[in-house]
């Protein structure tokens, strides 16, 4: 979905999101949060893209939607991953439509750091479920699939590909970034545990306001107690977060 | 014509009637980027305690039909942090702040209140009581009449500022509580607080809140607050604050003409940021329209 906004967006970050409903209906009644996909300027105008998978109430009404309907999106929002200035390997594992943020973040990368190799993990359910697939290969130098059923790729979990690689992403100059179903970042994170590795992850809780306000999205870190994942995330260092 | 905004409620004096609701406004500043404070009747903030709160584990919120439920747990800073390191900011808002407290015993109530008589910029306390008291078996303050009286005297006694005592709605008849509070000293009631409800996700059987029951706010309840704040009115003589599902200046409007001094906006601000900006000036509108002057001559002018 793209979606026209204000030229604030411009200076979105990759990993932070927006939050968007209906203009003209309570319908879903709270706004549904999103990471951006994309951000384009056109002609003075700036667009927004998101990625989305159809899953309740509120995607299934978005995902009915003609050119031209009106929503209210509230953004850039929240804290983005952080990009190095070098670095030589960034490597993406991404869950399903996890890979909206991580193909976002693989643009300004190839744009900022140069000399990087990108390379991204991409696991889904299925073949059909790969969304987002052609525009991260046509950014990342090499990307490696894997299905849950088999139907493309490595069959399994993307966590267990990534894993059996994982020897060759254990130096300094290497960045892990994640994003996809809680139980996968979970499997991620028991892989990494007590590896000097760089890594971060994109999380998502359930959300009313997207600012701060609410208290209503929080999360279990290890040294911070609860914290918001609006505001102090989505985006937080892989060993901050509490998955027990 | 200028219009005539202002509204006196027990002590209190407010640009306009609008104000931000407790728990859905945090401390002020996350709404800076979106509108003007400035232009509020009131800020109402988080709910403070003696000692700061963690809250519920997550998952704290779920939607519902035109609302939603939440089971934050009083997650708060605490009264020290706040006047600390919130006031402050806050002080520079050209608009009253009320501070929202609560404790888990009557000596809790007490502290924070007196914690808040030497707090600079603080023009009100807004007294919640729909919490349980640990000291009484868990029994919520507000749902008991003597409960409620007796916590409401407690800190009529200590503080300097108006009190505002804010209602629960969870009660057989809450016109007896109303006026118990009222008796006990409370300048201003406020009502009403969210709706205990509970909701299940029927694929795994379990609760969608980590809690398992919450506070069901937004316009699924406005009618029943509508109706305990008509009700209120009419039975206590102290001014009333509506709170309930408002989610535009059309909502607002119909709790003046029940007779409430002033509102307060809750779960809309999580739909639109902005969005007490825009009742502030579609009231305006409405009393421009209809030859209004003075908001005080739309207050309480039901006609049944
Ligand atoms: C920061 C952030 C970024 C996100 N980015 C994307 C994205 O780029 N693409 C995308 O498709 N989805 C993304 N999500 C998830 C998306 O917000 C939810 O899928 C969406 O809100 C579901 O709305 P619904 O009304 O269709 O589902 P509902 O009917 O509300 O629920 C259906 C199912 O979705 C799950 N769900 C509901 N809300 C959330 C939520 N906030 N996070 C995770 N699961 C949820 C429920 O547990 C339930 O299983 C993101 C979430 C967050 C917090
Ligand atoms: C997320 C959330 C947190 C809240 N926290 C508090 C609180 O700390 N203290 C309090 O007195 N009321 C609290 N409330 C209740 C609101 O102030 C208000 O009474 C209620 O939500 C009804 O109004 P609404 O329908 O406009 O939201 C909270 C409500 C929500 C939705
Ligand atoms: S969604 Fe409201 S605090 Fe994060």
């Amino acid at each position: 979905m793209v979606l026209k906004a204000s030229a604030s967006f411009r200076e979105s970050l990759p990993g932070q999101f927006v939050m968007v409903r209906m203009t003209d209906s309570n319908a879903p009644f709270l706004s549904r949060p999103f990471s951006i996909y994309s951000v384009r300027s056109r002609g003075g105008d700036t667009f927004v893209e998101i990625l989305y998978k159809v899953v309740g109430k509120g995607t299934d009404i978005f995902s009915r939607l003609r050119e031209g309907d009106a929503m209210n999106v509230l953004g850039p929002l929240g804290r983005g991953f952080d990009v190095p200035s070098t670095c030589k390997k960034i490597v993406l594992i991404a869950g399903g439509v996890g890979v909206a943020p991580l193909s976002f973040l693989a643009e300004r990368c190839e744009k900022e750091i140069s000399g990087a190799e990108i390379i991204c993990y991409m696991g889904a359910g299925s073949s059909k479920a790969l969304a987002g697939l052609d525009r991260i290969e046509g950014i990342c130098s090499v990307v490696k699939i894997s299905t849950d059923d088999g139907s493309r790729g490595h069959p399994g979990l993307v966590t267990e590909f990534f894993g059996h690689d994982m020897e060759l992403y254990a130096d300094n100059d290497s960045r892990i970034y994640s994003c996809g179903p809680t139980q996968m970042l979970r499997s991620l994170h028991k892989l990494l545990k007590d590896r000097p590795v760089a890594c971060q992850v994109s999380l998502e809780e359930r959300m009313a306001c997207g600012i701060g306000a609410c208290l209503g999205c929080v999360v279990k870190t290890k040294s911070d107690g609860l914290v918001r994942v609006c505001k102090e995330g989505p985006v937080f260092d892989i060993n901050s977060v509490d998955f027990s | 014509m200028k219009l005539k905004m202002g509204v006196d409620i027990g002590g209190l004096t407010l640009k306009n009637p609008v104000m931000t609701a407790s728990g859905t406004f945090g401390y002020g500043e996350e709404y800076s980027d979106y509108l003007d404070l400035n232009r509020l009747g009131a800020i109402i903030v988080k709910g403070l305690s003696l000692e700061p709160r963690d809250g519920n584990q997550p998952p704290r919120i779920i939607e519902t039909a035109s609302g939603m439920l939440n089971a934050v747990g009083l997650q708060n800073v605490g009264v020290r942090a706040f006047i600390d390191d919130k006031l402050p900011w806050l002080r520079g808002i050209d608009s009253a702040i009320i501070a929202n407290i609560f404790g888990e015993t009557i000596e809790d109530y007490v502290k924070v209140a007196e914690i808040l008589n030497d707090a600079e910029g603080v023009a009100a306390l807004e007294v919640n009581i729909s919490c349980p008291n640990v000291k009484r078996g868990g029994i919520t303050f507000g749902s008991d009449p003597a409960l409620a009286g007796e916590v409401t005297r407690a800190v009529k006694d200590v503080s300097h500022l108006p009190v505002i005592v804010k209602l629960t709605p969870n009660v057989t008849d809450i016109t007896q509580i109303a006026r118990v509070v009222e008796a006990a000293g409370a300048d201003v009631l406020s009502l009403i607080n969210t709706i205990t409800g509970m909701s299940v996700d029927i694929e795994k059987r379990v609760p969608h809140l980590e809690n398992v029951t919450g506070g069901l706010s937004g316009p699924a309840i406005k009618p029943v607050a509508l109706r305990m704040v008509w009700e209120v009115v009419n039975a206590v003589s102290i001014p009333v604050i509506g709170v309930g599902g408002i989610m535009n200046a059309r909502d607002a409007l119909e709790f003046l003409i029940v007779g409430a001094k002033a509102v307060q906006v809750g779960t809309a601000n999580f739909l639109n940021p902005g969005v007490t900006a825009d009742i502030i000036d579609d009231m305006e509108k409405y009393m421009s329209e209809k030859g209004i002057g003075d908001i005080n001559d739309l207050i309480g002018t039901l006609k049944i």
